[in-house]
């Protein structure tokens, strides 16, 4: 049907070929058409925030309509946004209403102190975990590994500032940047070469699948696979 | 192949010996209050370092807090370590962010610094005139585009509800095209989208401040010349911090929340290495004994 797929293929050609081409044409016409457009675009990507509260307050309501294994912390989603949306929308202390600089409204302190150390806390449970699974998981098998292992070592040890105290205890005041700096080649040279391998990798890729999309061939984004 | 249960249980207590261990590790040295401040820093900090320090009184520079609470603990002494540094040289720091959950973050460092400066270099900082907090727009990528066509269309209001069309802090600026210097701190991907979207396209230099498990992505891009500077995890905020206590003997407190973090995280550091070698050598000893395959 002609309507389902040649009308959304052309909007996506034109579009596509309008946002490739006005990059070329050194005229204010072309300022003003992109100024325009990333404008346009930025309050669709407003609507975008009503679209991910919405889906995420969905998603919550489900598991605990259906009493989903966890279901309770669910509720905490609705208590947390409730409390949130009642600072800042009826009391009037959030986002919405502009504060003077230093004051400290009610919706900063629930931010200040309940959410970040939230985030916070999580986000450092991390160095537990990856303490025990390195412990647990990381073993010298085979050649390979002996050399992540020794580069690991070497990177890990060489980022710290004990790495100066101790290269300064082997080898004399000359030493202590011994570890920094072997650490530090590693960092440019194999880290560099492999990163920019798979840097070039991704962008060759992302180059072809934006072709494959202006021109029609990939079309899994239409629904309904190719 | 089926674990054997004696083995599980040693991993099991294992794994509680270690979590008390890395408490240990990170906890101590705050407690003891033991600080280690005679390092080097990196290059590639004291390269940004030096790129704000030999900017001129009064030039612009737009910082990016792009990040949320998750990364408070490595990127938030970046920030304020940078605003700080860019109050004493006289510039004018205009800031933003590109995370909705990193508005009031922000806001957090912006005073923190601003308070901080005030009573280090003895002068009353006012938002609007020494310094600029723009908050958050959405759009992302479109923003960064649509403030390279007009700064201030794309931020009508600063966070505070004032007007920018003719605030002090942004005379002279009327897009990307109109900065020197720009310093994105960040926990994602927006590194590469500042270099693409932006500083290749508006001609601005980029600097970066990311969190230690993104720096070694920086690398092509500092090799490239597209980043002038990285501030990379932790130790990146030590190192400006230091740099910035270095200009500043006797004035700045020498307790920056960097510097404060490096014995904990040289602790823990050696705590893994002699962790993972031990495991290791095990592993070697019962091979080779023949009780472990592999």
């Amino acid at each position: 049907m002609w309507y389902k797929r040649t009308i959304p293929l052309l909007i996506v050609f034109v579009a596509g070929l309008l946002g490739f081409a006005h990059e070329y044409v050194p005229h204010p016409i072309a300022g003003r058409f992109r100024e325009e457009v990333t404008t346009a675009f930025r309050i669709i990507g407003g609507f975008a925030l009503f679209i991910g509260a919405y889906s995420l307050l969905h998603m919550h309501l489900t598991r605990i309509r259906r009493r989903q294994p966890g279901w309770a912390y669910s509720g905490f989603v609705f208590l947390g946004a409730s409390v949130m949306i009642f600072l800042g929308m009826v009391l009037g202390t959030g986002p919405l209403v502009d504060p003077a600089p230093g004051e400290l409204t009610a919706f900063q302190w629930g931010y200040d102190n309940v959410l970040v150390p939230c985030n916070a806390t999580i986000f450092s449970l991390l160095a537990f975990f990856m303490a025990s699974a390195a412990f647990r998981t990381f073993r010298v098998r085979n050649f390979s590994a002996a050399l992540l292992l020794g580069a690991a070592v070497v990177v890990m040890f060489g980022r710290v500032p004990i790495s100066e105290l101790f290269g300064e205890l082997l080898f004399g005041a000359d030493g202590r940047q011994v570890f920094p700096k072997a650490s530090q080649i590693l960092m440019d040279y194999p880290n560099l070469a492999a990163k920019r391998g798979i840097l070039l990798g991704v962008s060759l890729g992302a180059i072809a699948q934006s072709l494959r999309v202006l021109f029609g061939i990939e079309r899994s984004y239409m629904g309904g696979g190719d | 192949m089926a674990i054997p249960q004696a083995e599980l249980r040693r991993l099991a207590i294992a794994k509680h010996v270690i979590f008390v261990l890395v408490a240990a590790a990170v906890i101590v040295p705050f407690v003891a209050k033991v600080y280690q401040r005679d390092f080097k820093p990196t290059s590639y900090a004291e390269d940004l370092f030096q790129k704000v320090h030999n900017l001129d009184a009064n030039t612009r520079v737009l910082i990016s807090l792009d990040f949320d609470p998750g990364s408070e603990a490595e990127l938030l002494p970046m920030g304020v370590a940078i605003l700080r540094h860019c109050f004493q040289q006289r510039l004018i720091p205009v800031v933003m962010t590109n995370y909705p959950s990193g508005v009031d973050l922000a806001r957090t460092i912006v005073e923190e610094a601003v308070a901080k400066s005030e009573v280090d270099y003895g002068r009353k900082l006012t938002s609007g005139r020494d310094y600029a907090y723009l908050g958050f727009r959405p759009g992302g990528v479109n923003l960064v585009l649509n403030m390279g066509e007009n700064l201030k269309g794309a931020f009508q209001t600063d966070y505070y509800g004032k007007p920018t069309e003719d605030m002090p802090a942004l005379v002279g600026v009327q897009s990307l095209k109109d900065l020197k210097l720009v310093i994105d701190i960040t926990s994602s991907a927006w590194v590469e989208l500042w270099i693409v979207y932006g500083a290749d396209r508006f001609g601005f230099e980029y600097g970066a401040g990311v969190t230690a498990v993104m720096g070694p992505d920086m690398y092509p891009f500092l090799q490239s010349g597209q980043v002038i500077g990285l501030l990379d995890g932790l130790r990146g905020a030590a190192d400006y911090e230091l740099l910035l206590q270095r200009t500043e003997v006797g004035k700045l407190d020498k307790t920056g929340r960097g510097i404060l973090g490096m014995t904990a995280q040289s602790a823990a550091h050696v705590l893994v290495i002699v962790l993972v070698l031990a495991a290791n050598a095990r592993f070697i000893f019962r091979r080779a004994t023949g009780r472990e395959k592999g």
